[in-house]
């Protein structure tokens, strides 16, 4: 399944809700494999991260988008290209430390929860989309950026905002040893 | 003189109910139940026309002197009944449609919660806050 760039994308849409109810499936079956919360995170952050190490040549074969100078200039691409081309929304960037490597994303609209009131009480420690932290996390890595990928709050567990949060773990090399 | 409403979302038991003043509810209770079983006689008697229709407005099921009884039937055999103060004479049948429209596109989204199972009472503030609205409009 080759794409070359500037191809332009086939319209071989797939229906919103059963993406969204497929999602909520497999939560919904985690939460009944696994008794503690912490576990269910786990198991999908890992199916995120399996996802996102793929993911990430779609997304570079599709943006033909440059080589990000910084981390900063990694999270807008995260945000405004790889979100909306994905999801079909814009979190919005800001940037929570003083040594430039830590980053939030602000949900605004999070599809992915449509049609999930809130929480089950027995499940409040649920990330109900940790699989979307696990995705970045293993996008990062594959272009050699190291980071840790969390939902910082989140709205189904009663917080104002969902934020996810990325931690650029290294301090970026020099450009020429740089790749890709 | 208090009206009362009340509206009862079920497969074969009560998924939903809510009644508005609460005072009569046992009497409330039994009118809806004692629908379901118009409901099916309903259906039974349209018989092959039922497979065609992706909906089933049933209209005014039948007339006591103090209420007016409307159901609705989806093609998954959910039933709507709803329950209306017979002195309100101001409610039009288009007006009930959109309203039976309305619960049914609220019970989709809680059948595409993942959390929530088929057949499980209905617990959810969405729907509720739409009952809410639509029981002030009407009683």
């Amino acid at each position: 399944m080759s794409r070359s760039p500037g191809r332009k994308q086939e319209n071989h849409k797939i229906s919103r809700e059963l993406f969204v109810l497929t999602y909520g499936a497999l939560v919904a079956q985690l939460c009944k494999e696994y008794e503690k919360d912490e576990d269910v995170n786990a198991c999908l952050d890992r199916m995120g991260y399996s996802i996102g190490i793929r993911l990430i040549d779609d997304f570079l074969a599709r943006s033909a988008v440059k080589k990000c100078r910084s981390y900063s200039e990694t999270a807008d691409m995260i945000a405004q290209v790889a979100f909306k081309m994905y999801l079909g929304v814009t979190p919005s960037v800001s940037c929570n430390s003083v040594t430039g490597n830590e980053f939030s994303l602000i949900l605004d609209k999070n599809p992915l929860v449509d049609f999930v009131e809130e929480l089950p009480a027995e499940r409040a420690s649920l990330c109900y989309c940790n699989l979307l932290c696990g995705v970045i996390r293993g996008a990062l890595e594959m272009v050699h950026l190291a980071a840790e990928v969390s939902f910082l709050q989140d709205r189904l567990k009663g917080d104002a905002v969902t934020e996810i949060g990325i931690t650029f773990l290294r301090k970026p090399e020099d450009r020429r040893h740089r790749r890709n | 003189v208090p009206r009362q409403c009340g509206l009862l979302c079920s497969q074969n038991y009560p998924l939903y109910i809510r009644s508005v003043p609460t005072e009569n509810e046992l009497k409330f209770h039994y009118t809806v139940h004692t629908s379901l079983d118009v409901v099916d006689e309903k259906i039974s008697a349209m018989g092959k026309a039922l497979v065609d229709q992706r909906e089933l407005y049933l209209g005014l099921l039948y007339p006591t002197e103090d209420y007016k009884v409307y159901g609705y039937v989806t093609n998954s055999k959910v039933k709507f009944v709803m329950v209306v103060d017979s002195s309100n004479t101001a409610l039009r049948d288009n007006e009930i449609r959109s309203m039976f429209r309305k619960l049914h596109n609220s019970y989709t989204d809680i059948m595409c919660n993942p959390f929530y199972n088929p057949g499980d009472r209905i617990h959810s503030r969405a729907f509720d806050t739409m009952v809410n609205s639509m029981m002030m409009q009407v009683c």
